[in-house]
């Protein structure tokens, strides 16, 4: 494939997704040797977004497979089209004659293609974005490392259809289950932690642009404070971030104080023990001390 | 980036050694890791520390954990080489100045011109004490000295009383300073979250008596994550289930060919699974407490996973507190109340006298399907009484599960673990690790699927191929 790391980083710019040097060049060398790349790490940190980044950069369709317990090979890889089976038979049942044969009703053109057998069949190089990979079970799993071993899928009515492009492969996981050593063997692995203060206020000012660099830096540091209590039961995610902030606009708010924190809390922690919590162990008061403090330079860490 | 042959194999030997040593710490890594990586490597400029770092973390990691290990074995491994330059010189001035303090030491120890027979440990000793330390020994062996002149040879009971001075304040540095000289600190770069993650792991895999008191709101949240977690797969899977009793189209439709598309025999997948009724019994008592309410707290936060719930604690009497939890409360306070209230404080857990009240006031809770799980390390006055109850309780369930929180290595001492162990199947559980795994692997594990349905003729589906 051709890409440069250049290239690349430009790409993930212009779009507006911001990651650090690990994660960009983690994403170019899984492009380089051709390896399916999995991302791990807390709900709402940028992982499915990547996979969508990707497709943007490399100027490509997204084919998006959702996992979930129970998703089996007709959702996920081909099915049958029913309908036109049974009418098929049915027609041909009434003109008396002719035999119908069973490779006629099994043929190319009563298959639905589902997302992998499109990303194989696809002329085109996609990116293919399996995502919550964790959710589906251990059994799919096993199906899924076959597929992306050797990009090919056998049909049993049609025989073995050869992937023509291989796809761009991105996985996502929210660690809720360990997956097996030999998916995680086939891929590149990427971890994401919580962004920093500076990563963080640069996604801001990327996704909601009417924030100011100030304000957005404000925001940054009161988000990095409360994820730093390690009891809280969900650390407020990247979604969340932006939630806020879209609200604070809508608030016209400029500035954050303790005050505005606590007012708008409930889209930040989700669940009263959490609100609780931040009452309990920084409150406005604590807020209002964070914000008296200079900026911590101690975050310097170079983004794109 | 190209790299000459000779210079490649002597760096491929160096990542095979590195790869060696990520084994050594636990990492799952095989030949087809270490070729990605240095794969990888060809499209990295490997003289940019940070990239080399990058291309070795994204092929030869595989997981959260294993991060945290990468980390810490890059940097000890691929020491730069001005650090490594450093790092000589330090070493080399801190073991000149140590000769130099143990030469003043030996001057320092000696009796009648003569210097102590200390070994070198114990003398690398003397010279880490503090000032004040120090001159206390210095001014024992003077005045030891001085007596000596009037009494008889000392000599032999100074260096003992020297001896014992200096093994004492060993351990003293031990107790104080535990888990030094293990790790260090291990390079300054990178850092990747190493304090949750290894928060986390501690929590996980301390044994749940020994956690501190400053460790508990931490591994309460912990819990709270980990049972809810569990609480939605198995949700999932119980839906998911439900839904297999539908209609099989691919087979139906071969099955109908010849049927002219009229449905004749419609072919079904499988069947649902019988979801659980668990009672828990939990042992509140003073030594029990804190170890029951973790497990009460885990499997109360199943609920939504489970058909039927219900909790019981006691310590010297049983007391019912699911219709406590239905009038909300919370089951923290709960807990709390009942340990405070425990009537009789003091009487000795009872496990006879409790198993025998649920089995004459609640019966009608214990049916064929109910899993019954006992908390409890198995001490009680009366075992023999207590044995009998609970061979009663256990007639009339499905199952009954102990978990006890005493590590396996120390079940054998006990005559109570032996004999409960015996009688019902018994589970070792101190961490919360363990928890986990022993109640989603093994409790669900086994009983959810129990009651599969038959299934029809055809073979099952599958993902085969
Ligand atoms: N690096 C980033 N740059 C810009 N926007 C980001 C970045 N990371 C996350 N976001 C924003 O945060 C939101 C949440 O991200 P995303 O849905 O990818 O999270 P996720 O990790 O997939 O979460 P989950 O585990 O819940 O699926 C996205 O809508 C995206 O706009
Ligand atoms: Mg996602």
């Amino acid at each position: 494939m051709q890409v440069d790391l250049t290239a690349l980083r430009q790409g993930f710019v212009d779009v507006g997704y911001i990651c650090d040097e690990n994660a960009l060049l983690t994403v170019y060398l899984a492009l380089k040797l051709q390896k399916p790349l999995l991302i791990e790490g807390a709900p709402g940190v940028g992982k499915t977004e990547l996979g969508k980044t990707l497709a943007k950069v490399l100027q490509t369709e997204l084919i998006r497979l959702q996992c979930y317990e129970g998703l089996d090979e007709t959702k996920a890889l081909y099915e049958w089209n029913y309908q036109r089976q049974l009418l098929r038979i049915q027609i041909d049942s009434r003109q008396d004659g002719n035999k119908l044969e069973e490779e006629d009703l099994f043929s190319l053109s009563y298959l639905l293609e589902r997302p992998l057998l499109k990303a194989i069949r696809s002329p085109e190089k996609k990116v293919l974005l399996i995502d919550e990979v964790d959710k589906c079970d251990p059994e799919f799993e096993a199906f899924l490392l076959e597929v992306l071993s050797d990009f090919q899928i056998s049909i049993p009515e049609l025989g073995t259809l050869h992937a023509e492009n291989i796809p761009v492969v991105v996985l996502t996981s929210n660690n809720e289950r360990e997956l097996s050593d030999g998916l995680k063997r086939r891929c590149l692995y990427l971890y994401f932690n919580f962004p920093d203060v500076a990563r963080e206020s640069k996604i801001i000012r990327s996704r909601v642009p009417a924030v100011k660099d100030h304000f957005a830096a404000e925001i940054a540091r009161v988000i990095a404070h409360i994820r730093s209590q390690e009891e809280l039961r969900k650390k407020p995610s990247i979604a969340e971030t932006l939630d806020w902030t879209r609200a604070l606009v809508a608030l016209d708010k400029k500035r954050v104080d303790g005050a505005v924190v606590s007012d708008t809390l409930n889209l930040l922690l989700k669940n009263r023990q959490d609100q609780l919590l931040f009452h309990r162990k920084i409150g406005k008061k604590g807020i209002d001390q964070l914000l008296q403090q200079p900026d911590t330079p101690g975050g310097e860490q170079r983004c794109l | 980036m190209s790299l000459t042959a000779p210079a490649e194999s002597h760096f491929e030997e160096n990542m095979a050694a590195f790869a060696a040593l990520l084994r050594a710490e636990g990492l799952v890594l095989g030949t087809a890791e270490l070729l990605d990586a240095l794969q990888a490597l060809r499209h990295i400029d490997i003289a940019d520390r940070t990239a080399f770092k990058t291309a070795l973390r994204a092929t030869l990691v595989k997981s959260e954990r294993d991060l945290e290990i990468f980390e810490r074995s890059f940097e000890r491994y691929f020491i730069p080489l001005t650090a490594q330059a450093e790092h000589l010189r330090e070493a080399t001035l801190q073991m000149e100045a140590e000769s130099a303090r143990l030469k003043d030491a030996a001057g320092e120890l000696s009796f009648k011109g003569e210097p102590l027979p200390l070994s070198a440990e114990e003398m690398l000793l003397y010279t880490s004490l503090p000032e004040e330390q120090r001159q206390n020994l210095q001014r024992f062996v003077q005045e030891t000295e001085a007596a000596e002149k009037e009494m008889r040879p000392l000599r032999p009971l100074l260096e003992t009383v020297v001896k014992g001075h200096l093994r004492y304040w060993h351990s003293r540095k031990e107790q104080l300073s535990p888990g030094s000289g293990a790790g260090g600190s291990g390079g300054g770069a990178g850092g990747i979250s190493g304090a949750p993650v290894n928060r986390e792991r501690r929590l996980r895999e301390s044994d749940i008596r020994e956690l501190s008191r400053a460790d508990l709101p931490a591994a309460k949240a912990l819990i709270d994550r980990l049972s809810r977690q569990l609480a939605r797969r198995l949700v999932y899977q119980r839906q998911r289930s439900a839904s297999r009793g539908a209609l099989d189209f691919r087979r139906t439709v071969r099955a109908n060919m010849r049927f002219g598309g009229r449905l004749f025999s419609l072919k079904y997948r499988r069947k649902r699974r019988s979801p659980l009724q668990l009672l828990l019994v939990g042992d509140l008592s003073a030594s029990m407490k804190r170890y029951s309410s973790f497990v009460l707290q885990f499997i109360y936060g199943l609920q939504a996973a489970v058909a039927n719930l219900e909790l019981f604690s006691f310590a010297d009497t049983l007391e019912y507190l699911t219709p406590a939890l239905k009038e909300q409360t919370g089951l923290e306070h709960i807990l709390e109340r009942v340990v405070l209230e425990g009537e009789s404080w003091g009487g000795g857990t009872d496990i006879g006298a409790s198993l025998t009240e649920l089995f004459e006031k609640y019966r009608e809770l214990l049916t064929h399907r109910t899993i019954v799980i006992m908390v409890s390390d198995t001490r009680t006055v009366r075992l023999s009484q207590a044995l009998a109850a609970l061979q009663k309780v256990q007639e009339r369930v499905r199952q009954v599960i102990w978990l006890n929180p005493l590590a396996p290595e120390e079940w054998s001492r006990y005559r109570s673990v032996r004999e409960f162990g015996e009688l019902v199947e018994m589970w070792p559980c101190n961490t919360i690790d363990q928890l986990e795994k022993a109640v989603s692997g093994r409790l669900f594990a086994a009983n959810t699927y129990l009651e599969q349905e038959a299934g029809n003729d055809d073979q099952t589906y599958s993902y085969r191929r």
